[in-house]
């Protein structure tokens, strides 16, 4: 069991002030690198605390669904315009954003992935890939500068960040309609 | 406690979770962006003008106090914008056209700071000046020569500017509203011209009853 470990070290590494410095200082790479490789290493921890815990998570996220909800809130509640200002500018959000990432988001949802039926899966990529659509809609059509530590041309490079990631989810989902998953199990 | 519906509860739990978060997170639901909450910090703060010295238009110096007695309309700007600054300028025109002759130059004082001092001189100010119909006197444009005193403004007012690799700025901006103790009241809209001249005459309105 290493992984937990590669993770404690993937979030020890992104926590380092050069690498953090670099990835925040373009508003794409902070929200679509930087925040999934945050939630990355959570995935690699889950482990840990699924071993250390066993019962906590057998009980409270029995079918998955607590867990899936989880992940959900912490991941729109990071792409609020404001908050990734507000990382850049306050100590305490930029504490939380590290803290909650891995922890709230990564952890739950490894722990949920395997527990959920496919309604959920599917449920859980469609809501992303709407989300998805709405954000990139939102930081490409808007007509102010909704983040005042970026410029605006990096507003729009994001917004295509997120329209391409949902078209990737469509992808995804067509695929996973035409195919059967099982034969490869 | 034993719950018969363990992952309902837990499901309720990370729901209100959520809620409260997003509660906090956006000040009650009222902002979802940095500057929203920027500028709704502003009006609950109050913070006062700092007292640096201008240099206007016409080359004069003195310190923000010259204005102490009179409201202050302001904005902040610099000349080689070729975006949004001149619409700041346009509209902060359409305000001083709106409010009623008598509270100009007395009551209330129009100011454009640039913040860019380097590159605007008070010629170029003069000649910016002209360009939006400004008379030089009741609305003066001027710059902060001392980049430390300058800097304190924008702190102390939530102007954010970032260069770019163009020469040029990216900064946020809005109609500022000072009174004549020299303390920020109003953090207005810039594109909504009609309720900022609506709201700075109330304001001047209310100000001489008392």
């Amino acid at each position: 069991m290493k992984s937990p470990v590669y993770g404690l070290l993937l979030l020890l590494a992104l926590m380092l002030p050069p690498i953090s410095n670099l990835l925040e200082s373009i508003m794409i790479t902070h929200m679509h690198m930087q925040m999934p490789l945050l939630v990355v290493s959570g995935l690699f921890m889950a482990k840990f605390f699924q071993n250390r815990f066993p019962e906590f998570f057998s009980k409270w996220n029995e079918n998955g669904v607590p867990g899936l909800l989880l992940f959900s809130i912490i991941m729109m509640y990071w792409s609020l315009p404001r908050t990734m200002d507000e990382a850049l500018t306050l100590t305490s959000v930029e504490v939380f954003k590290f803290i909650s990432l891995p922890f709230l988001a990564g952890v739950p949802l490894r722990d949920s992935w395997p527990k959920l039926n496919s309604f959920w899966k599917h449920a859980l990529i469609i809501f992303f890939t709407i989300l998805f659509l709405a954000l990139g809609w939102l930081y490409i059509w808007s007509p102010v500068q909704l983040c005042n530590n970026y410029l605006v041309i990096e507003q729009i490079t994001l917004g295509w960040g997120f329209i391409s990631t949902a078209f990737a989810m469509v992808v995804y989902l067509i695929y996973s309609y035409f195919m059967d998953f099982s034969k490869y199990e | 406690m034993f719950p018969k519906n363990r992952t309902a509860l837990s499901s309720l739990l990370v729901l209100m979770f959520g809620i409260v978060l997003f509660y906090i997170g956006t000040d009650g639901f009222k902002a979802f962006t940095a500057e929203t909450a920027r500028v709704n910090q502003l009006m609950d703060e109050k913070p006062q003008f700092p007292d640096v010295t201008l240099e206007d238009n016409n080359g004069k110096s003195y310190s923000f106090s010259e204005f102490e007695g009179k409201y202050v309309f302001i904005t902040f700007l610099y000349t080689s914008c070729g975006t949004v600054c001149p619409e700041l300028e346009v509209n902060m025109s359409e305000v001083y056209k709106r409010i009623p002759e008598e509270y100009i130059g007395h009551d209330i004082q129009f100011l454009s700071i640039s913040f860019d001092p380097e590159r605007d001189d008070p010629k170029t100010l003069d000649t910016y000046r002209k360009a939006f119909g400004s008379d030089g006197e009741t609305w003066r444009m001027a710059r902060i020569p001392e980049q430390q005193e300058l800097d304190s403004v924008l702190d102390r007012f939530g102007v954010i500017v970032i260069p770019d690799e163009y020469g040029n700025f990216a900064h946020n901006s809005a109609f500022y509203l000072v009174n004549p103790k020299g303390q920020l009241i109003e953090v207005m809209d810039y594109t909504l011209i009609e309720e900022a001249a609506d709201r700075v005459t109330e304001i001047l309105h209310s100000g001489r009853e008392e």
